[in-house]
């Protein structure tokens, strides 16, 4: 037993010391570190298309909030020049000599296409993430407790019921027509009833997990109802609700289209209201560009930022960390 | 399953009824009155206290408030006898200031004002708006009305009494001159079918007198071919969008060019007419007030709609709606379902692309986009056109409609389809050895589709009330754009109206989506005790 050679002279006590049996210790479970939000990034930037989309998503934000403030656009500079108006991208270009205010042509009153749409998108971008913020808090919140009380959930119910059936169109014309039809009066239109069905939706998604089995447990065992939302509800709710927000963001750029279309926008010259004054130049021909390019940013504006929250909430979803 | 059906119905009930009180107060309440006047040419045209009367007409006609002026007064007060026909003239004219009034009309006045202010109305008067030089100005007349804002329990109640209008031998006012008796009489031979009455065709018919419509129960080639008139259904009277006509009336009347016909009056007139006699209505002293109506008709029962060549704006928006829905259904489930079986496959990829373009890109621009594509390529008919006989002009709305549909249905059909491909019961019949076709379509497709099945009655339902864009730019004459044209023009009467039809609507959508569910499910039970 005492091979001291092989022991490099050190004796057993030495070498060996006695380890108190620890309860507590013995408990804990041996895994790798696990940082839920670095796996997120991690499974996002896997995939390499996301990284495209990304940076898509990262030029449509620098030109809608910097390029306004870069590019000093004024919609009535050219308004006295009656050859200014309605130019094709080549006349334009011609015209006013080759920069990037150009490169769409101009518009009814002379101005440009292009400072026009990243204008316009300026007002629908930040209405969107303004809607969608206040909307997914909001709805968020009560859709939790509209889940967990079954006392709140019938009264809830009946006014979902009720208020689903009131057309959006009308609360949205009543209220451009109480007030001025501007930027904040559309973001109370959008948001005094469009709570209601995030809410709802957050409402079914926690109905559903709240009675699984290892709630119940912990129920039993006696864990705070706020506990078991933070810990076991809230995670397992992170990917629905970022996939929830990547439906909602788009959905209220196109509906600003929908509305400026329909006649009941806002004042501000939106990404939808350049379309409802520009689709008479749909039907001339020369006029086409006017039209279809702030239509074709609008459609890459939501498509981006669709496709990035989709996969965000893919990403989010804890059981594609492996 | 019944008694949980009537508890549904009378849910719906009340959440309709809830649904109508909250858009009456946004409407009548909270929406500025004056707006109305604001694309009314007459209004302009009126000055100084005229304009104030018609102010209140108007009111009046777009039911803010009950408006009496002090000329209707004396008429009502005539006709009762409480006012001798010689005094007429007398009592009515109003002074230019109340001390000038005349000792007969000042007795009337203030019989008007405490009969009128003890019914909680609001009496005004008008002094006389005169110029420097003493001359009256242009509508400066003096004038003396009584008005009363409706609340809003008395105008929900009104409303809804309203709704229902059962036909009657005594609508015909007691001094009204009838041809022959009141009464209901059932005949087999329909006089618009037996005008001389030689020709002997049998066409069982029961008519009224005294009633609203001539006919209450006729037979006739339109559909659906059996047509009553005991009960209609009145939704709420236009007064900008179509004046006068009820909202569903404005929705189910056919609409384009009449189509002509030889018709013989009741007098023996022959003529070439669109007119549906079946439909005749009674408006008193009708007959004698045109030469043209004196020689048709023998009655007063001359008020009659015409057959015209179109749709109604409930039927173009179906036929359009239906068929789509349809085309989704047939396309979207067997993609979705190949997508979901193939699944990371080239149709499951393309398929993704689609439904991402589809749910991201305002509808606004692919519907503009299918326009420009079906237009230049296809050389398609862009613009409706209710008189043309083709049929190609559907074709672009049908399309634009379905295409969003295919790709919500491909969405969802290949998500239930996946989730229920992870379910044990599919683990166990792989390993019971069941090839993968054979689970497919034996098993998870008959139960990816029970939610699918929920929704076929709603999109079915909703095939009706149309569709604000699609109509919009292809010029669908349909019921899609009613809302937003009665808001734009303050209609007030069609706003409520069609809330409520649309409410009523998807009350039974819901229902009939959960009664078709349990059917093909019988796992799933709406009454506890089945369970």
């Amino acid at each position: 037993m005492t091979d001291t050679k092989q022991n490099h002279g050190l004796t057993d006590a030495e070498l060996f010391a006695p380890v108190d049996h620890s309860a507590l210790e013995s408990e804990k479970i041996t895994a790798p570190r696990y940082s839920y939000w670095k796996s997120v990034f991690r499974v996002f930037f896997r995939n390499k298309v996301n990284i495209i989309i990304l940076s898509l998503l990262v030029l449509v934000i620098v030109f809608a909030y910097i390029y306004p403030v870069v590019s000093h656009y004024d919609p009535y500079a050219n308004l006295m020049d009656p050859n200014s108006k309605h130019l094709s991208p080549v006349k334009a270009m011609n015209y006013f000599g080759a920069s990037i205010h150009w490169i769409l042509g101009a518009g009814a009153s002379g101005e440009s296409t292009f400072d026009a749409i990243w204008n316009g998108s300026r007002i629908s971008i930040s209405l969107a993430f303004i809607c969608a913020a206040i909307n997914m808090t909001i709805g968020v919140v009560l859709g939790a407790i509209w889940g967990f009380s079954k006392r709140v959930d019938l009264i809830m119910t009946e006014v979902y019921n009720i208020v689903g059936n009131v057309p959006t169109i009308l609360i949205i014309s009543v209220m451009a027509m109480l007030f001025t039809p501007s930027f904040w009066t559309m973001v109370f239109a959008m948001t005094v009833i469009g709570w209601i069905g995030i809410a709802y939706f957050i409402r079914t998604q926690v109905v559903i997990i709240r009675d699984r089995e290892y709630n119940l447990a912990s129920k039993c065992l006696g864990t705070s109802t706020i506990k078991i939302a933070m810990k076991n509800i809230l995670p397992f709710m992170t990917s629905v609700i970022v996939t929830q927000l990547a439906t909602e963001i788009p959905s209220y750029i196109s509906y600003e289209v929908f509305l400026a279309y329909i006649g009941l926008g806002m004042s501000d010259m939106s990404l939808g209201r350049l379309i409802y004054s520009a689709e008479s130049a749909m039907v001339t021909p020369g006029w086409e560009f006017e039209f279809w390019s702030p239509v074709a940013i609008a459609s890459i504006i939501t498509v981006v930022l669709y496709v990035v929250g989709q996969n965000l909430g893919d990403a989010s979803d804890p059981r594609t960390h492996m | 399953m019944g008694k949980y059906i009537v508890k549904r119905l009378i849910h719906g009930l009340f959440s309709v009824i809830c649904v109508v009180l909250i858009v009456m107060v946004l409407v009548y309440s909270l929406l500025d009155r004056n707006k109305i006047f604001a694309g009314d040419p007459n209004y302009n045209h009126t000055q100084s206290n005229n304009r104030v009367t018609y102010e209140q007409s108007r009111f009046e006609a777009f039911g803010y408030l009950d408006y009496v002026p002090y000329s209707d007064y004396i008429i009502e007060l005539v006709r009762s006898g409480d006012l001798p026909e010689a005094d007429r003239a007398e009592a009515a004219k109003l002074g230019n200031t109340p001390d000038k009034d005349s000792e007969t009309a000042a007795k009337y006045i203030t019989r008007f004002t405490e009969e009128y202010q003890s019914k909680g109305y609001t009496v005004t008067r008008l002094d006389a708006d005169k110029k420097r030089n003493g001359q009256l100005r242009d509508g400066g007349q003096p004038a003396l009305f009584a008005t009363k804002d409706i609340p809003l329990p008395v105008r929900a109640l009104r409303y809804f009494t309203g709704m229902f209008d059962i036909d009657n031998i005594h609508y015909a006012p007691e001094d009204a001159e009838l041809v022959g008796e009141r009464g209901l009489t059932f005949t087999t031979r329909d006089p618009v079918y037996n005008p001389t009455g030689t020709e002997n065709v049998f066409a069982p018919a029961i008519m009224g007198n005294g009633t609203e419509h001539r006919y209450l129960l006729y037979f006739d080639h339109v559909f659906p071919y059996i047509h009553q008139n005991f009960l209609t259904l009145k939704l709420g009277e236009s007064y900008t969008v179509n004046r006068g006509i009820d909202v569903f009336d404005t929705m189910t009347d056919s609409q384009g060019k009449y189509i002509l016909s030889t018709i013989t009056y009741p007098t023996g007139e022959v003529m070439e007419r669109a007119d549906d006699l079946h439909t005749a209505t009674y408006i008193q002293g009708s007959r004698d007030a045109t030469s043209a109506n004196s020689q048709r008709f023998v009655d007063d029962y001359t008020n009659v709609t015409t057959y015209k060549v179109g749709f109604s704006k409930l039927g173009y928006s179906f036929v359009i709606g239906i068929i789509s829905t349809v085309m989704a259904y047939v396309l979207g489930l067997p993609i979705g379902l190949l997508m979901a079986r193939h699944k990371e496959g080239l149709v499951d990829k393309i398929g993704t692309i689609y439904i991402v373009f589809i749910i991201a890109v305002p509808s606004l621009a692919y519907i503009f986009l299918f326009k420009a594509i079906g237009g230049s390529v296809f050389k398609l008919p862009t613009v409706f056109d209710m008189d043309s006989a083709s049929k190609l002009m559907y074709l672009l709305p049908i399309v634009s409609l379905a295409l969003p549909s295919v790709a919500s249905l491909m969405k969802w059909m290949r998500r239930y389809m996946i989730d229920q491909q992870n379910s044990d019961y599919v683990k166990f019949a792989r390993s019971g050895g069941l090839s993968e076709s054979e689970i497919f379509t034996k098993h998870i497709w008959k139960n990816a589709m029970i939610p699918i099945v929920h929704g076929i009655p709603a999109s079915i339902i909703f095939a009706m009330t149309g569709a604000i864009i699609t109509e919009r730019v292809y010029v669908v004459p349909g019921a899609g754009n009613l809302l937003t044209e009665a808001i734009n023009k303050y209609d007030n009467g069609v706003i409520v109206g069609v809330t409520l039809f649309y409410a009523v609507l998807s009350v039974v959508a819901l229902l009939l989506g959960d009664v078709l569910m349990a059917t093909v499910d019988p796992r799933i039970s709406f009454t506890t005790k089945d369970r």
